[in-house]
């Protein structure tokens, strides 16, 4: 499936988060369009509300386009609500999934399609609860925030708050506050040297600029205190540059991201998760996740999933079908990725944003005999 | 020499853009373009052998002169190793290629045999020398560069400073601080550098210290420093290959290379400066430009000049191809300044010599490195590495050679120390003003 995906939707992450992806193989699209398809259902107990906000940072310029005097963002929020009637927020409209699958080498017959995949939050449902934790999340590179819904809604109805940032002109497809859909400006200096270390960096500053306002709107639903972040690809790189630049960001997930923020010598003593695919062991081909291991001297996991691809620990697998992908023997189901990815990562939030303690992060579990603990 | 090597990454990094691979010499494996992905392993002598299939199958070359040339780095690099032996001798060649080659191998393996520690980097330095026997540029072997452990995307490695090197004006003078040791110590642009025991250009693993006399011209101050190559990190939004800015009415477009799509982007950059404003022209920067692929290079002139040859590549035998602009670029219709100096080579140089000889716009600056010998073609040997030849010689449009001659600017306007302790960019000036309405 790594190949097959990476050719298709996953170019630009695959080639972000590997040094040298393989080359892809070409996948034909499925001769019948496929029918919209729904995430699998959240496994907290909560009903999930959803809403979008578009937040102004006026203290600095876009990095990408300097026409724009400001830094405009899209922050996707999902919450526990006590509301379980109404209609759902969409996944995306067809004016972003066009781009998407365009720019991802796709045909865009299937954005109609991909757009109406069904997910479980209430559209603009208010949020139930007060002093609730809250969690980052931030895609891979051209990939819009819908992209994790699917561990965002699992997180809101386990009673986190949850702020998916669409990072502007570092996606295909991001509506913006006027209604229109920014491009991925960023893709053109993409090969660039220092490239990667630039973004991430930028990141870092839209996490802590989205916290300033989040923990001051929602004063009493948020707890300021209790904040990880989590991120795929140059999304997880970017959970480990926002940890370097702000430190209420206390604990933070990497899924598969090469990393290329700079750790200060003193190390981070801060909780950190790499959870990775088989290209990430340790003395693999990419060395950045060796590198910082050393740098991290709080609580620490290096997690290894047997079968997992780039895109696993994304809604990607789940949505082959609609945007024509086979998946490849030997990978893991789609079903059982994102199960997976749930797990582990809630298990981490509620071990170090809700002091629960969590066997499953002790060592091998007979649950999940994929995930493996190559280092120590 | 390392200004061309930058370049050929480049090329390389455009990965695909490769013509067929000439037919493999009966009895060496095919020699075929680079794909995939980069793991490298040992030198072999099975390599050294391939690469010796892949330029005689290239080139016109007598493969007794390339074997006698590989042979005599292995030597030098035996005998730097303090390990004569009785069987470095060269065996007899007879012109007959494969024969030639089963002598050599022969004798290769019994040396190697006798000193299995030193296998490898024997067999790298005979490759070496094969390349170099092609004449310089015309065969470049490139193995991916070492890393350092603590390496993160965008650092430097070295001093941290920039200098004139390379540029025929004395004197030595520090041109840029990139950061690291010389920001550390308190270089500043302008400072000259009076004498250096040492690499100023260090690559890892090279760590070897350098004791620098500097003398700053503006106070007289005159000190020693001692600096340590390390790896530092640089600014990412300085290592963009592509920044544009609007200087007035002028577009202002500096590019540190031809990657695949920088003349896209170039223009892409330009059309953004344009939208709501009447540009009067063009400066396109190419100071420090290492080159990458040509193609890129002609695209980008395409939007100044039409219906031309920008360059002739020529085979040994003297039969030569003209390299026509791309006429599907549309035109921009404005006036254009390119910005040169010794720091642009390659693809750089088809663009400066094409530049001035199509009256395009007019260079400013100083004449550029003359590192252009003709268009490379990478194929991947079996250790992942990778060996560009270059058969056919670059000629600018009037027939000219620029290779190792370099173009020299309509306008020369040097860097000096007091300009650049001042920050001031007299060559930009000149620009601006060429291009006032």
């Amino acid at each position: 499936m790594r190949r097959l995906l990476a050719a298709a939707l996953l170019t630009g992450v695959a080639a972000c988060a590997c040094s040298a992806p393989e080359p892809p193989r070409s996948a034909a699209p499925s001769p019948a369009p496929a029918r919209p398809v729904a995430l699998p259902a959240p496994t907290g107990g909560r009903p999930v509300g959803s809403a979008v906000l578009h937040l102004t940072d006026g203290s600095r310029p876009d990095p990408w386009d300097e026409s724009m005097r400001a830094r405009q963002l899209r922050v996707t929020l999902w919450y526990p609500t006590e509301q379980r009637d109404g209609p759902r927020a969409p996944y995306m409209s067809p004016k972003e999934a066009e781009p998407l699958l365009t720019g991802s080498g796709m045909p865009a017959t299937a954005a109609g399609t991909l757009s109406e995949t069904g997910t479980h939050s209430v559209r603009d449902a208010a949020p139930a609860g007060r002093g609730l934790p809250l969690v980052v999340l931030s895609p891979g590179f051209t990939k819009p925030m819908s992209t994790l819904t699917s561990l965002a809604e699992d997180l809101a109805s386990r009673g986190y708050v949850v702020a998916g940032i669409d990072h502007t002109h570092e996606s295909y497809a991001t509506t913006l506050a006027d209604g229109r859909v920014a491009g991925c400006l960023a893709c053109d200096s993409s090969g660039d040297p220092g490239f990667r270390a630039g973004l991430v960096r930028g990141r870092a500053a839209d996490v802590s600029f989205v916290l300033d306002r989040l923990t001051s709107t929602y004063a009493r639903l948020i707890d300021s205190g209790r904040i990880a972040m989590a991120g795929q690809s140059i999304g997880g790189a970017a959970a480990v540059a926002a940890m370097v630049a702000d430190r209420r960001v206390r604990a933070g997930i990497d899924l598969d991201g090469t990393t290329y923020a700079r750790i200060p010598k003193g190390g981070l003593s801060r909780p950190f998760l790499f959870l990775g695919t088989p290209q990430h062991v340790p003395g693999g081909p990419d060395h950045s996740w060796d590198r910082d291991w050393k740098a991290l001297t709080g609580w620490k996991r290096w997690l290894v999933v047997a079968g997992a691809e780039h895109q696993t620990f994304t809604d990607v697998p789940l949505l082959a079908e609609v945007i024509g992908l086979d998946p490849l023997p030997g990978m893991l189901p789609a079903s059982r990725g994102a199960e997976l990815t749930r797990a582990y990562v809630a298990a981490f939030l509620d071990l170090h944003l809700k002091g629960r303690r969590q066997p499953l992060l002790d060592g091998p579990s007979p649950c999940c005999p994929e995930v493996t603990f190559p280092a120590q | 020499m390392r200004l061309a090597t930058a370049g050929a990454a480049l090329l390389l990094a455009a990965g695909c853009s490769v013509p067929a691979p000439p037919r493999a010499e009966a009895g060496f494996p095919a020699c075929s373009p680079p794909s995939g992905s980069l793991t490298v392993t040992p030198t072999t002598i099975d390599v050294v052998g391939q690469a010796y299939g892949c330029i005689l199958a290239d080139s016109q070359v007598d493969g007794r002169e390339v074997l006698t040339a590989g042979f005599a780095a292995l030597v030098r690099e035996l005998n730097r190793g303090g390990r004569d032996l009785p069987e470095a001798a060269l065996p007899a060649m007879t012109g007959d290629r494969a024969a030639d080659w089963a002598a050599f191998e022969t004798r290769l393996r019994a040396i190697g045999d006798r000193v299995p520690a030193l296998r490898a980097d024997l067999a790298a330095a005979t490759l070496e020398g094969m390349a170099a026997a092609l004449g310089e540029g015309h065969a470049r072997w490139e193995r991916p560069p070492e890393i350092p452990p603590d390496h993160h995307d965008g650092d430097g490695y070295g001093l941290g400073l920039r200098t004139n090197a390379g540029a025929a004006l004395p004197p030595l003078f520090v041109t840029a601080v990139d950061g690291g040791p010389a920001r550390a110590a308190g270089l500043r642009p302008g400072d000259v550098v009076e004498s250096a025991d040492g690499e100023l250009d260090a690559v890892y693993p090279d760590a070897r210290p350098v004791r620098l006399r500097l003398l700053r011209p503006g106070t007289g101050r005159r000190w020693g420093v001692t600096l340590t190559p390390a790896v530092y990190p640089r600014d990412p939004a300085a290592l963009r290959v592509v920044r544009s800015e609007l200087l007035g009415d002028v577009a202002h477009v500096r590019m540190t290379g031809f990657p695949p799509d920088a003349a896209d982007r170039a223009l892409r950059a330009i059309s953004r400066l344009r939208a709501g404003h009447t540009l009067s022209g063009v400066v396109l920067d190419l100071r420090g430009n290492g080159g990458g692929s040509s193609t890129e290079a002609v695209r980008l002139l395409s939007a100044f000049v039409h219906g031309a040859v920008t360059a002739h590549e020529c085979a040994a035998d003297g039969g030569c191809d003209g390299v026509w602009t791309d006429d599907t670029v549309p035109l921009l219709g404005l006036p254009l300044v390119v910005l040169v100096d010794h720091g642009c080579a390659g693809a750089c140089e088809h663009l400066a010599a094409a530049v001035k000889g199509l009256r395009a716009g007019t260079l400013v600056g100083t004449r550029t490195a003359g590192a252009i010998s003709g268009p490379a073609r990478p194929f991947r040997l079996g250790n992942g590495t990778v060996l560009s030849l270059s058969a056919r010689r670059h000629l600018g449009p009037d027939r000219e050679v620029v290779d190792r001659i370099g173009v020299p600017p309509d306008h020369h306007v040097p860097a000096t120390p007091h300009d650049a302790a001042a920050g001031r960019d007299r060559a930009l000036e000149t620009a601006l003003t060429l291009l006032r309405p």
